[in-house]
């Protein structure tokens, strides 16, 4: 193993004091973010229950509801169908708060569909096809399941990204940082050996110089 | 905070959702205005801005950038009225792949 080191240090105590400090901190927040990984990732999989299938229901919800919608253009024609739409009344209702998993902000909607009935829509009966009703009411519905599945596709987008920032300082910690402070601190301790060796041997030498005197 | 939610779309789906209740539609028809129509609806602080697939497609990079970084705008891809398009890799599903290192969902 290639033995990796911090370059430009000298072999004195005070380094060697300062890198084990650094090499404690290290190690900590290697163990802070190794749970933290592990949190989002639990988090993550929470999530990706709730979206397995609803992508399905939405397309389907949406086929129907562009189905309708052709069928009533048949019907009344192209015109008719833009002029009734633009009367028709704003419907959504909605909050958008947001919470905090693990520092990630993801958005919460809160969204109420009222159930309206035909009068409240807001377009005129007399050249309007039954269609029409139906296409509205499924849009509506629609409207409402896309709406949660932003919400929850939003929040897996903004998990991933966290999720592999982390990931990649985990590795960085575990696989750079940390064996590279380790490596110093050895080379550090070995050489103070050495140098006290070295200066034990010096002193015996001169000892044995001066008593043959 | 005011939410509001908008439709950036072909004719018939801002048709479509007009008649379900969103007022803010965009009728639009090139990649060009599509784009435009995008940047001013988040500039203005659109929180949930509808579109479909293709424009999606099209337009990858400009969402990504909006998408990755906050919380808002949430912009939700739905496939028009010819259906869901045969898309070689859907994104949901990469991200997933990318992240978690297996294929997980379906």
């Amino acid at each position: 193993m290639a033995q990796e080191m911090i370059e430009g240090i000298n072999p004195t105590r005070m380094e060697l004091l300062k890198l084990k400090d650094r090499e404690k901190l290290a190690v900590k927040g290697y163990s802070l973010l190794k749970e933290k990984r592990n949190a989002l990732i639990m988090e993550f999989f929470n999530i990706l229950e709730r979206v397995k299938g609803s992508r399905q229901i939405v397309e389907e919800n949406l086929q129907e509801a562009f189905d309708d919608l052709t069928e009533a253009q048949i019907i009344m024609g192209d015109l008719a169908v833009n002029k009734a739409s633009l009367s028709v009344k704003e419907s959504i209702e909605m909050d958008i708060d947001s919470r905090s998993i693990m520092g990630v902000v993801v958005p919460v909607v809160e969204y109420s569909s009222p159930q309206r009935s035909m009068v409240d829509r807001g377009y005129g009966f007399v050249d309007t096809s039954v269609k029409l009703d139906e296409a509205a009411k499924k849009f509506e519905e629609s409207l409402s399941l896309i709406i949660e599945l932003g919400e929850i596709e939003k929040t897996i987008i903004l998990l991933a990204a966290e999720i592999e920032s982390t990931k990649r300082r985990v590795n960085a910690l575990e696989n750079i940082i940390i064996p590279r402070l380790e490596n110093t601190v050895k080379h550090i301790e070995m050489r103070l050996e050495e140098m006290e060796r070295e200066n034990f041997v010096r002193l015996k030498v001169i000892k044995k110089a001066m008593e043959r005197e | 905070m005011t939410s509001s939610i908008a439709v950036v779309a072909d004719a018939d789906t801002v048709v479509g959702f007009r008649l379900g209740g969103i007022k803010q539609g965009y009728v639009v028809e090139t990649t060009e205005e599509a784009e435009e129509a995008l940047t001013k609806l988040i500039k203005e602080n659109t929180s949930i801005i509808i579109i479909t697939e293709k424009i999606g497609d099209e337009l990858r990079e400009v969402i990504e950038k909006f998408t990755k970084s906050s919380a808002l705008p949430i912009i939700i891809e739905i496939p028009d009225k010819y259906g869901s398009a045969e898309r070689t890799a859907d994104p949901m599903m990469e991200l997933i792949k990318r992240v978690i290192g297996v294929e997980m969902v379906k």
